[in-house]
C-alpha cells in the first residue's frame, strides 16, 4: 500500500512537471505569434544602410555609436546616442537625442520627424533608408 | 484571434491533469472522513479551471501561458490549503483565488498601454506616497493590519504595485537630463531616490522588515535599468558601485539594527526550541519528516504551528505532500517569471515593469523559504499565490497583469491615419 502512495505521489509530480513543459511550449510558440503581431502594429519597417538591415523591434530604438545603442553605427561622425526612433499609434517618428553633427531627414535638418517609408535618414557620415521589410527573393 | 489555438486546448487539457492527478493524490492518500469532502474539493477545482479557460478568452490577448501558470499556481494553492490538517473545503482562500484572478485581469487592462501610464507618472507618485500615509498613520510596530469588520487588509502590500510602476521607465524619459554643477541629472531619477527613502523609512518605522527587502528590490531592479539603459547591457563600472554602495548600507544596517533584530539574526532556533526558535524548528523537523514524498495530504502536525499557511507554508506543503512536490510549486512560480526572458517586452517601459515584479515575486519567495529553512532571519513574508492571504494574493495577481500587459501590450491604430506624404525627389539608388 505504501509503494501505492508513493508511486501517486511521484504521477502527481510528474503530471505538473509535463504541464509546465507544455506551458514553456506554448511560451515558445507565442514568441513567435507575437513578433508576427509586432510586424503589423510597426508595419513591418526596418533601416537598411546599404546592404545591412537593421531589425526595429521594440517602440523605442536607440541609434548611436556607443556599444549599448540598439543600432551601433562605429562611425566618429555618429554620436554616442545620435537618434531615437519611436513608434506611437502605428507612426514612426525620429528625434535628434542633442547630437553635434545633427540630424538630417531627406537633405532638411530636423529635431523631430514624422517618418515616411523611403525617407533618407543621415548622421554625420551615414545614410540610413527608412522602409518596408522585403520578402525573400525568389529565384 | 488567438494565433495558437492548438496550444492553447493542449495547455488547458495539461493544467487539467495536473490538478486531477493532484486531487487523485488526496483520494488515495489523504486525510478525510468522508469521500464528499474530497468530491467537493474536486468540483471547485475543475470549475474553476475551465471557467477560467473561457473568461480569458474575452480579453483578447497575443499570449495566454501566464494566464495557464497563474491558474495552475492559484489552484495548486487552494488544493493545498484545504488540505493542511485535514481534507476539507477552504472556502475563503477560495474566493481570495477568486480576487486574484480579478486583480491580476485588472492589472492587465490597466498596465497595457504604456503611453497612459508614461502620462499619469505624478498620481503614481502620489498614489505611493498616500498608501505610505496610510501606514504611517493607522498601522503600529505591533499591529500592520488594518481591521475593518471581518476583514483585515495590510496597506504596505498595496504600495508594492504603485512602487514598480514608480520605478519603471522609457528611454524617452530618461533623455529628459539637466545639467547640476558638472553632472548629468534626470529629475524623475532623484525624485524615485527621495521617494524610496520615504518607503524605506516608513518601512523601517513599521518594522516591516519582510516589505523592506521587497521594496529595495524593486528600487534596484528599476534603478539599474535606469542607469544601465538601452538594452539593459550593464555599464560594469556603474554596477560594481552600485553593488559596493548596497553592500556597505547593509554592512551599515546590520551593526546599527535594533536590539530585537540583532536578537532574531543570532537567534539559535535549536537551544530556543520552545522560545523564539519554535516555529523555525518545527518547520525543519516538517521538512525532514515529510522527506521525498510526504506524509499525505491532510497528516502532517505542522497545521497545528502557529502561522503554517503563510509564513510557513513551503515546511507545511513539504511535509504534506513532499520536498518533490514543494520544490515543484515554487519551479511553477519561477517558470512564471521566466515567461519576460522567453517572450521579451516590446516596450521598454514594460521591460522595467518586468524586471521589478520578477525581482519582487522571487525575492518574497525567497524570504519565505530561506526563513523557514533557518537560513535567514524569520521575516513573515508570503510566498506569492501560495500562502494564504486575500491582500497579498491581490496584490501577487495584480503584478502577474502587469507581467501579462507586456506580453500583449496596445500600440493603437490612429483613429485618423495621416495624408501620406509627396514622394521625395530623390530615390536610394541600390
Amino acid at each position: 500500500m505504501e509503494s501505492l502512495d508513493t508511486i501517486l505521489c511521484i504521477a502527481a509530480a510528474a503530471a505538473l512537471d509535463v504541464c509546465i513543459f507544455v506551458l514553456l511550449l506554448t511560451a515558445y510558440r507565442e514568441r513567435r505569434s507575437s513578433k508576427k503581431t509586432w510586424h503589423e502594429l510597426s508595419h513591418d519597417m526596418v533601416l537598411t544602410e546599404q546592404n545591412v538591415t537593421y531589425e526595429l523591434g521594440c517602440d523605442e530604438v536607440l541609434i548611436g555609436r556607443h556599444a549599448s545603442a540598439d543600432i551601433r553605427l562605429p562611425d566618429l561622425s555618429v554620436s554616442r546616442y545620435h537618434a531615437m526612433l519611436t513608434v506611437s499609434n502605428g507612426i514612426w517618428t525620429i528625434h535628434d537625442m542633442g547630437s553635434k553633427s545633427g540630424l538630417f531627414v531627406n537633405g532638411s535638418m530636423v529635431r523631430e520627424a514624422v517618418l515616411h517609408e523611403n525617407d533618407l535618414i543621415t548622421l554625420g557620415n551615414r545614410r540610413l533608408i527608412f522602409r518596408k521589410r522585403r520578402s525573400e527573393r525568389v529565384r | 484571434m488567438y494565433a495558437n489555438p492548438v496550444a492553447y486546448v493542449f495547455s488547458c487539457i495539461f493544467v487539467l491533469i495536473a490538478h486531477i492527478a493532484m486531487l487523485l493524490n488526496v483520494y488515495f492518500n489523504g486525510n478525510y472522513t468522508e469521500v464528499r469532502d474530497v468530491a467537493v474539493l474536486g468540483a471547485a477545482v475543475l470549475i474553476l479551471d475551465i471557467s477560467y479557460f473561457i473568461v480569458i478568452l474575452l480579453f483578447k490577448q497575443t499570449s495566454y501561458v501566464l494566464d495557464f501558470l497563474l491558474i495552475l499556481v492559484l489552484n495548486m494553492s487552494f488544493i493545498f490549503q484545504s488540505c493542511f490538517g485535514k481534507v476539507g473545503f477552504d472556502v475563503k482562500h477560495l474566493i481570495t483565488c477568486i480576487v486574484c484572478l480579478a486583480s491580476c485581469k485588472a492589472g492587465y487592462i490597466l498596465c497595457r498601454n504604456h503611453k497612459l501610464l508614461q502620462d499619469k507618472k505624478p498620481y503614481i507618485y502620489g498614489g505611493v506616497i498616500f498608501v505610505m500615509l496610510i501606514v504611517f498613520v493607522f498601522t503600529s510596530p505591533e499591529d500592520m493590519w488594518i481591521r475593518i469588520g471581518s476583514f483585515a487588509i495590510q496597506p504596505s502590500e498595496f504600495a508594492k504595485p504603485l512602487f514598480i510602476l514608480a520605478c519603471a521607465t522609457s528611454i524617452a524619459d530618461q533623455q529628459k537630463k539637466h545639467k547640476i554643477l558638472t553632472f548629468s541629472v534626470v529629475y524623475e531619477n532623484l525624485a524615485l531616490l527621495a521617494l524610496t527613502a520615504i518607503v524605506c523609512l516608513i518601512q523601517v518605522k513599521s518594522h516591516d522588515y519582510g516589505s523592506l527587502p521587497t521594496f529595495l528590490s524593486i528600487f534596484a531592479a528599476g534603478f539599474l535599468l535606469r542607469i544601465c539603459y538601452p538594452k539593459a547591457k550593464f555599464s560594469k563600472k556603474k554596477l560594481i558601485g552600485v553593488i559596493a554602495l548596497v553592500i556597505v548600507f547593509v554592512l551599515i544596517g546590520l551593526k546599527y539594527a535594533p536590539e530585537y533584530v540583532q536578537h532574531r539574526l543570532h537567534v539559535d532556533i535549536w537551544s530556543d526550541k520552545t522560545g523564539d526558535g519554535y516555529q523555525q524548528s518545527q518547520a525543519l523537523i516538517a521538512i525532514a519528516k515529510g522527506g521525498w514524498f510526504g506524509v499525505g495530504p491532510g497528516k502532517g502536525f505542522l497545521s497545528n504551528v502557529f502561522a503554517f499557511e503563510n509564513d510557513i507554508v513551503f515546511a507545511t506543503i513539504s511535509e504534506e505532500w513532499g520536498l518533490i512536490y514543494a520544490l515543484m510549486a515554487i519551479f511553477a512560480i519561477l517558470v512564471m517569471t521566466s515567461v519576460p526572458l522567453v517572450n521579451p517586452a516590446r516596450s521598454y517601459y514594460h521591460g522595467t515593469i518586468s524586471a521589478c515584479v520578477c525581482a519582487a515575486l522571487i525575492v518574497q519567495m525567497a524570504l519565505n523559504i530561506f526563513g523557514s529553512c533557518n537560513l535567514i532571519p524569520f521575516t513573515g513574508v508570503t510566498i506569492p499565490f501560495i500562502s494564504a492571504g486575500g491582500s497579498s494574493l491581490m496584490v501577487s495577481g495584480f503584478m502577474v497583469g502587469m507581467l501579462m500587459a507586456a506580453q500583449s501590450p496596445s500600440f493603437k491604430e490612429p483613429k485618423h491615419k495621416k495624408k501620406e506624404a509627396d514622394v521625395p525627389t530623390w530615390r536610394w539608388q541600390e
